[in-house]
């Protein structure tokens, strides 16, 4: 059976690199309070209607466009600080967390100089996916240095749970380079990649922080009700043996 | 509007052409493409490939494009058959 580990102890970094399984469930990192009053601000900050609603810089939004890049990560993560100001920050608590899972130091990448995206906020409301992806800065991202960093996983902690659906779908494949001729113009993957795959369902449950190997695609099933489902989350990899460095 | 498609880059043939293997055709393009095309590039927008064609060399073009899904806006074929077209990189396969 390939499911995820609900995880009550320090564990192995090799056991989500090698995909022995497909995620790690760190249960109640954030109390129901504290999601409830950090979804609360995130809902009622004032935006432009696109869906799904983003807050924060990613890498993906701009591979070649380096400079744009760290000049958005310093306002996003300052925006990001501000908003989590008179809160338990959950960017801490995310890394103090996977910093004794893993038992090695984690602090957010930085190039030249310059603060990588500390995370990002991610808003889905009603009927709303992420389609077939896997994430691999190492192949995609390869003019900026955290694509040298070994041993990509992501972590993304759940602020608020929708009334049903939006679970992340994780596959048991892993990508690899011949999988570019299933892409899809826009975003991810041909959903034939993955026909008859084993897979597993992770609900996003508020509080909780599920952490993969990123390169097993996955996707976020269709939310259904009123209430949103909200997360944050970034990339980390190895910088050595006790170091980890975390980007978004 | 120029005709679009998409594909993995499959082999660097010189500074400023490749051979791709067509996945996707724009669904309103004036013609059809073969499965496998040689492409003229006369435009690439990706930055770490420099705009000026005796600055580049093959090996420079293989760490950038090859497996690579790239996008590509034709604007018609030349002597040797090859399509010429604008390159850029197309979306992205993840976040």
């Amino acid at each position: 059976m390939w499911s995820p580990q609900i995880l009550l102890e320090p564990s192995s970094y090799n056991e989500l690199i090698s995909g022995k399984i497909p995620a790690l469930i760190v249960p109640k990192i954030l109390s129901k309070t504290e999601c409830a009053s950090l979804s609360s601000k995130i809902s009622n900050i004032q935006t432009t209607d696109k869906k799904p609603k983003k807050f924060g810089t990613s890498l993906s939004s701009h591979i070649y466009e380096k400079p744009q890049y760290f000049s958005n990560a310093k306002t996003s993560n300052d925006f990001l600080k501000k908003l989590f100001a008179e809160n338990t920050s959950p960017i801490i608590s995310m890394r103090e967390t996977i910093s004794k899972v893993f038992q090695k130091q984690l602090t957010t990448a930085t190039e030249n100089g310059m603060s990588y995206s500390d995370a990002v906020i991610r808003i889905h409301g009603n009927n709303d996916s992420v389609h077939l992806h896997r994430d691999n800065s190492h192949f995609e991202m390869s003019h900026y240095n955290v694509s040298c960093l070994k041993n990509q996983l992501s972590a993304i902690l759940y602020l608020q749970s929708p009334e049903e659906g939006g679970e992340l779908t994780i596959f048991h494949k892993m990508w690899n380079r011949n999988d570019e001729c299933m892409r899809e113009p826009d975003f991810g993957y041909s959903s034939e990649l993955i026909k008859d795959v084993k897979q597993t369902k992770i609900s996003p449950v508020e509080g909780n922080m599920v952490i993969l190997n990123p390169k097993f695609y996955h996707q976020i099933e269709h939310v259904n009700g009123l209430r949103n489902r909200i997360s944050i989350g970034f990339f980390f990899g190895e910088l050595s043996k006790n170091y980890l460095c975390s980007w978004s | 509007m120029s005709d679009i498609i998409w594909g993995t880059v499959t082999k660097i043939i010189s500074t400023n052409s490749f051979e791709m293997n067509v996945s996707h055709q724009k669904d309103t393009n004036q013609d059809s493409y073969q499965d496998v095309e040689e492409i003229n590039f006369t435009e690439i927008d990706i930055p770490s490939i420099p705009a000026d064609e005796n600055s580049r060399n093959v090996s420079q073009i293989e760490e950038n494009l090859k497996d690579k899904f790239v996008k590509c806006e034709i604007s018609g074929r030349n002597s040797e058959n090859r399509l010429v077209c604008a390159v850029s990189h197309s979306g992205a396969g993840g976040y």
